[in-house]
């Protein structure tokens, strides 16, 4: 395990970038899903069968493999919070699933909460095949409002890829905030505290995607409208439209060939309605995962 | 002595010859009167003003930055590959990525709605570079490549011969342009005005080109996902001017 170089200096002593790696393999057994396989190294930890805790640490990495059939969901205990970082230091997390044919991969954590001066990337590859389902729920706070800190985190990145079979890219998403780029990061959310995106993908939720997309088009049309002010130089000033302004904004999105997924962006100011939101929206999904998500 | 002299000076005459005929299908392809259908789309900022965050010339201002600052990042990579390697394959492989990348339903169909008609025009009217309608037929037969905007655009600018350098910025001008012009249309501010804020931001632009320029397609990103949700909303506008 330990070799020392030349310098005297044993090569097992290199902790840093090491990336912890987990892997979890879902199959069917007996008609179950079940996991057949979990591998784990501190300070990763997999509580089965759906809970799954993502611990602090500079980089972690996991793998997952859900077989033909079946269907895993995967959540967190709670919101991941994000420290300050030491230095350049970025919090580095990175998730690769498999989803095989008819299997559904549901991944609903509760929000990324950065506090002052964090740094956190996340990268998460989807590979399904023609006929597997998806749901992925990423999001994140302005962090710890109550105590002030909004939006004072120095990074953001969150990556989504979704490639179908044959390596095809189906959705590539990136999204990064960095502090002073061009404005502060407070300045560009206009007051709002939560940016979610909610990706819907494949033949299991069709339903679903049909409703979320009707509600959100129902619920938007009233909040938007031509202010009664408009015209240019005579509009109202900028602290009156703010007690105006909608305090929850989403649009839905269709994406991929035949447009076999839906992805909602949202951008609110509390989480607690967007929690709503997404209880509400992915109701439909009990009787495929056992549970309803975010209650 | 004298014919060496002359003989560089033809030179020189052929270099600026050159440089020259550039120039005046440069300008072409950033004139806002080539028939793109660039004025048909508001970039969210229609979608922005019914959310109310957007009423008058100091919100429009930090839009449209906010606006440059994503073009930059995430589409910035598609031109530089285009320009620097304008052949049908990495068009169309860009073309698929971009279309993958573009996952607001909105700004996608912006994109292959105006990419589709810079395509059509510049094959049409660039007859100097017949490439240009070789891989548009190709590609328009072959019916699964969707045309967007900035594999198109620095497609065009790498055949007429232009530089990364410029036709990234040029993809930035064009899309200040635009959205001023949007928002002139919108009543947010006058043609004066808007002249004066063009003016205004083109520092602003300048600054952003330099920072998100030269890019690999494998880090385009964006970044600012209000916008995007906003532009998102554009199909629930229940009275609108604009396409996107």
């Amino acid at each position: 395990m330990g070799s020392s170089n030349g310098k005297g200096r044993s090569s097992w002593w290199r902790m840093e970038k090491e990336m912890e790696k987990g892997k979890v393999v879902v199959e069917k057994v007996r008609g179950k899903s079940t996991v057949t396989r979990s591998f784990s190294k501190y300070p990763l930890k997999f509580i089965i069968p759906r809970k799954l805790m993502i611990p602090q640490g500079d980089s972690i990495s996991v793998e997952f493999t859900i077989g033909d059939g079946c269907t895993a969901v995967l959540t967190t205990q709670a919101s991941t919070k994000v420290y300050k970082s030491l230095g350049s230091k970025c919090s580095e997390q990175v998730l690769e699933a498999r989803i095989g044919s008819g299997a559904l991969f549901a991944v609903i954590p509760d929000p990324v909460t950065c506090f002052s001066t964090a740094r956190y990337s996340q990268k998460q590859v989807f590979r399904v095949a023609s006929d597997s389902s998806l749901v992925i729920v990423d999001w994140f706070t302005s962090g710890r409002h109550e105590s002030g800190e909004k939006w004072d985190f120095e990074l953001y990145r969150s990556t989504n890829h979704i490639f179908s079979e044959g390596n095809q890219p189906v959705f590539l998403d990136t999204v990064l905030l960095e502090q002073s780029s061009p404005a502060n990061i407070a300045e560009r959310m206009h007051g709002y505290q939560v940016i979610a995106m909610v990706i819907i993908y494949g033949p299991k939720l069709k339903l679903v995607q049909d409703q979320v997309q009707e509600n959100v088009k129902r619920m938007m049309s009233q909040q938007l409208h031509i202010p009664s002010t408009s015209l240019g130089h005579h509009a109202k000033t900028n602290s009156d439209n703010c007690l105006t302004r909608p305090a929850f904004i989403a649009s839905c999105s269709v994406f991929g060939p035949k447009g076999i997924g839906v992805v909602v962006r949202i951008a609110s100011t509390t989480t607690e309605s967007v929690y709503r939101f997404l209880q509400h929206q992915l109701a439909g999904m009990e009787p495929l995962v056992g549970v309803p998500p975010y209650h | 002595m004298e014919p060496d002299l002359v003989e560089t000076d033809k030179k020189r005459k052929r270099n600026v010859s050159i440089g020259s005929t550039l120039q005046w299908s440069q300008w072409q392809l950033l004139d806002s009167i080539l028939p793109t259908g660039g004025f048909a789309h508001s970039f969210g900022l229609e979608a922005a003003i019914q959310a109310r965050l957007v009423s008058g010339p100091d919100d429009l201002k930090t839009f449209i930055i906010q606006l440059l600052d994503n073009t930059g990042s995430l589409l910035l990579p598609f031109v530089y590959s285009t320009t620097l390697n304008p052949t049908l394959d990495n068009w169309q492989n860009l073309n698929r990525i971009l279309d993958a990348t573009l996952t607001n339903e909105v700004g996608r169909k912006a994109s292959v709605s105006q990419g589709s008609a810079l395509m059509r025009v510049a094959a049409a009217a660039f007859t100097d570079v017949p490439s240009l309608k070789s891989m548009r037929d190709v590609s328009v037969g072959s019916g699964v490549v969707p045309f967007h905007h900035a594999p198109v655009f620095g497609l065009i600018c790498g055949l007429v011969g232009m530089d990364s350098g410029t036709s990234q910025r040029a993809y930035m001008y064009v899309t200040m342009r635009d959205v001023i012009s949007a928002a002139t249309r919108l009543n947010l501010v006058g043609p004066l005005g808007a002249s004066v804020l063009q003016h205004q931001i083109a520092s602003v632009a300048e600054a952003m080109s330099k920072k998100w320029m030269d890019r690999p397609v494998e880090d385009a990103c964006q970044t600012a996902p209000l916008l995007d949700t906003l532009q998102g909303c554009h199909g629930y506008l229940f009275s609108r001017l604009f396409c996107s």
